[in-house]
């Protein structure tokens, strides 16, 4: 049977080479601006970083995908088409794109470009995919964090495009693109300016021992005294709910910890799924090395039937702590 | 197109003789000119309101509102989307004037071709996407809360161009976030399979306050939502003068009647918007905010 | 729990313990070298720092051309276990200043953001070693001021590709850069490795030989830990 592809995230040219050398079959990543959805400060490639990556990708088989997947600005659609037409021209692989306008786009000026729908889009359901697939020729979907397993199959049955799941990483507890927190938060959005919580909204603050994290002046987190902290990812807060009779402070929304969905790899066959995603284009070469070394590992050994020695990737988890997320009902 | 009132769907688990006293009122009292009805946040609790539906939508037909039925905003269960193929056929059995406004992409699927309303939770940032959707039979679309002024006018600028009207919310907590995970129960220690229903106990939803106390967010159920109550009273006739045809109050658990008079008044031009957002102001229990509007965070309000 | 952030356990499959214990060695050494450069004085330190840049631009231009690029602003980089901090300006006027500890510790007037942390894991900062977000998990590097300039500076610095900062510094720190490799080539007890550097150390680097050792061998009292 045919593997998984593995997807790997980069955010520099270091953590494309890192993911490619480490086994990607390929790698995703977005211009240095504000058309994809991790607009970090000091990340993100020039046209001319692309141009590199897809030779260097390329010489060794590796596919590249840019992400061009906020939602652009209207009365400004120039930097979003521009971006679509370059990652054509710079003949990478496909293109990750949510907006319905941009999409049209694309599929109208470079017919011959293979386009798959970003998770930012969010469609959870065969009547959206469709949708996307009649209207815009897209060939794979990202699948929103909402569903469970048997849902993915349920939804494979019906439709003939490809799947690709996120498997490792950072977990939006909310459907993605669907969400205004940070924007509520700071104004900054992940759909607008493809950020969520920001860094330059971001605080710490000491209090004696304890350790504080505000996002626009939104308190989201206190660490006593050797806690482990995190970043104030709004979702990954700490908050009261109710009247404040319960228990007090409580990760409300989701607990600062890692999806890893390594156990689910023949339930996710099972399922259909073509791809494999790792998240973290904000994240250091180091982490991408490590984490898509041992999915390849992980892959090489589920395609001989060979029992999938667990790796342990606890280092590379933020809280330390890991989760099959939206996979499995539990989580709901 | 003459600028009219629209009362979004309610949101929050209210017990059914609750929620439908409240539209009795709303149909003899309200000076609206469309009601949304439909629950559209938690699939578990449309049963509940089933029963009433036909009463409702029947009353505030004979009242001589427009009644349109929202899908859910969320759909990824066999069971979701029976529910919500079921809605979208059942456009037929509306009076006159009555649309289904989509709330998820699967729903605008159904719907190509035929007149029909996008909800807020579709997004719409751009004319190329509103272009898009206006090809394919949409009539009017209520744009997203986080939207700022200046992609606002672009939109409503071009909706008029391309014959559909645009809404805009400006009253109600904002919509900020949907998910599979149920937040109500999650802070109850329970499950969304065995919920026990404890949203109903929070007409208004449950706040969410900070480690420092500061008031933050509402939880409802699956949907997360501002605690800041969205109010752009006074930015109505800029709005009006952009082409924005439509105004959409968001049910709270307040006297929404008196809330709609008021924005009545100042669609007339009868009223200050600014004098009547201080007084909705003093009706709620949490802070008005604007701040998305004027292109900042939209906690913020700005004068 | 596993430090997260300690790379060599992860990523070295070759004799993880001799690189732990080479890194180790080096950290101490390069600190203690750190150390020295203020009792050069300000002009003379000024003009090492400033010759340390201009080497690390040339081996690594693409990190350093979007150091340049960044709005001007100052990062003070404070080892709480050194004598000294680095006051980094990014921008135009792309500039490194040592500011010696005072008895109230570092002035840190002027700075926009404050990354303050032990040595070893700073040094790990600025060579890309550590994960981004590793960073922010542990609280062993405390942030203050704008953190978007450091989450900048840290992203800039690990896109670049194999930055060995105490290779580079001890290049323009004369026979060192000879017996750098030699270091880290041969196995062996951390303290031979300090024989083959006092011989070799310049007559100023000398001179603080002695402070070096005891750093490592964390013998020496009255240094900050």
């Amino acid at each position: 049977m045919d593997n998984f592809e593995l997807i790997c995230p980069a955010g520099t040219p270091a953590a494309l080479r890192a993911a490619v050398d480490a086994g990607a079959d390929a790698v995703y990543l977005g211009f240095r601006d504000e058309t994809n959805a991790r607009n970090f400060p000091g990340l993100n490639f020039t046209r001319q970083d692309v141009a590199d990556a897809v030779d260097y990708a390329h010489a060794r088989r590796v596919e590249v995908y840019v992400a061009i997947n906020t939602y652009p600005q209207a009365g400004n659609l120039g930097p979003w088409q521009k971006a679509v037409d370059d990652a054509a021209r710079l003949k990478v692989d496909a293109v990750i794109l949510a907006d319905p306008g941009l999409l049209a786009y694309a599929a109208k000026r470079h017919p011959d470009l293979r386009l798959h729908l970003s998770v930012q889009a969010s469609a959870a359901n065969v009547e959206a995919i469709r949708l996307y697939r009649d209207a815009f020729g897209v060939r794979r979907v990202v699948l929103p964090r909402v569903l469970t397993v048997p849902e993915i199959a349920k939804l494979n049955a019906e439709i003939d495009i490809e799947t690709e799941v996120f498997v490792f990483g950072g977990l939006c507890p909310m459907a993605e693109g669907r969400c205004s927190l940070s924007s509520y938060a700071t104004g900054l959005s992940p759909n607008k300016q493809g950020v969520c919580s920001p860094a330059n909204h971001v605080r710490y603050e000491q209090r004696g021992g304890a350790l504080a994290s505000t996002l626009g002046g939104f308190t989201i987190n206190v660490f006593g005294e050797g806690e482990q902290a995190g970043y104030p990812t709004l979702c990954k807060g700490r908050f009261v709910a109710g009247d404040g009779a319960g228990e007090g402070p409580a990760y409300l929304f989701e607990e600062p910890t890692s999806l890893n969905a390594m156990d689910l790899l023949p339930e996710l066959k099972a399922a259909g799924v073509r791809a494999l995603k790792i998240e973290g284009r904000q994240r250091g070469k180091a982490y991408i090395a490590a984490v898509v070394r041992a999915y390849r590992e992980a892959l090489e050994s589920f395609a001989a039937g060979r029992p999938v020695s667990h790796i342990d990737l606890q280092a590379m988890v933020e809280g330390g702590t890991q989760t099959t997320g939206a996979y499995t009902r539990g989580w709901r | 197109m003459t600028a009219s009132l629209t009362l979004g769907p309610v949101l929050f688990n209210w017990p059914v003789d609750r929620w439908r006293d409240f539209y009795a009122r709303i149909a003899d009292e309200a000076p609206v000119d469309t009601v949304i009805v439909g629950e559209i946040v938690c699939f578990k609790r449309a049963p509940f309101f089933a029963e009433a539906m036909g009463d409702v939508i029947e009353r505030l037909s004979a009242a001589g509102k427009t009644v349109w039925l929202a899908s859910p905003i969320l759909v990824g269960s066999e069971r979701e989307r029976a529910a919500m193929r079921d809605l979208v056929e059942s456009d037929a059995g509306l009076p006159d004037g009555g649309l289904i406004e989509a709330n998820d992409m699967g729903a605008l699927a159904l719907l190509a071709g035929r007149p029909h309303a996008v909800g807020p939770t579709i997004n719409v940032y751009n004319e190329a996407t509103l272009g898009w959707m206006a090809g394919r039979g949409a009539e009017a679309v209520s744009l997203p809360a986080e939207l700022p002024a200046a992609t606002v006018a672009v939109l409503a600028k071009a909706g008029r161009e391309l014959g559909v009207e645009t809404e805009v919310q400006v009253w109600g907590r904002a919509p900020l976030a949907i998910s599979a995970r149920c937040y109500h129960a999650r802070a109850h220690g329970l499950h969304k399979d065995g919920c026990q229903f404890v949203c109903g106990n929070d007409p208004d939803g449950m706040p969410v306050t900070t480690m420092d106390g500061q008031p933050f967010l509402t939880v409802n159920g699956t949907q997360t939502m501002s605690h800041g109550c969205l109010c752009l009273a006074a930015e109505m006739n800029e709005l009006v003068e952009m082409g924005v045809s439509r105004f959409r109050l968001s049910p709270q658990a307040m006297d929404m009647v008196r809330v709609a008079e008021a924005f009545r008044a100042v669609l007339d031009g009868q009223r200050d918007g600014a004098e009547v957002a201080a007084e909705l102001g003093g009706l709620i229990d949490a802070p008005l905010v604007n701040g998305f509007y004027h292109d900042t965070a939209g906690a913020l309000r700005v004068a | 729990m596993r430090d997260p952030d300690v790379a060599p356990n992860v990523f070295a499959s070759d004799a993880p313990a001799f690189h732990e214990r080479a890194r180790r060695f080096e950290t101490g050494l390069s600190r203690a070298g750190l150390g020295l450069v203020p009792k050069l004085g300000r002009r003379a330190s000024d003009a090492l720092l400033a010759r340390l840049l201009r080497l690390l631009a040339e081996r690594h231009p693409r990190a350093f051309e979007a150091l340049r690029e960044m709005p001007d602003a100052r990062v003070l980089i404070e080892p709480v276990d050194a004598p000294v901090a680095l006051l980094m300006r990014v921008g135009h006027d792309l500039s490194l200043h040592a500011l010696p500890r005072g008895v109230d510790g570092v002035d840190e007037t002027g700075a926009d953001a404050v990354v303050r942390g032990p040595y070893a894991r700073l040094l790990d900062l600025l060579e890309g070693r550590i994960d981004g977000d590793a960073l922010f998990f542990r609280r062993e590097l405390s942030i203050s001021g704008d953190t978007a300039l450091i989450l900048a500076l840290r992203n800039t610095l690990d896109g670049e590709e194999e930055m060995d900062l105490v290779a580079d510094a001890a290049s323009i720190a004369g026979p060192l850069a000879r017996a750098l490799p030699v270091l880290r080539r041969n196995a062996g007890p951390v303290l031979d490795r300090i024989e083959a550097a006092r011989r070799l150390l310049p007559p100023p680097l000398r001179r603080g030989i002695e402070r070096v050792e005891a750093r490592i061998t964390g013998v020496l009292p009255g240094t900050r830990a």
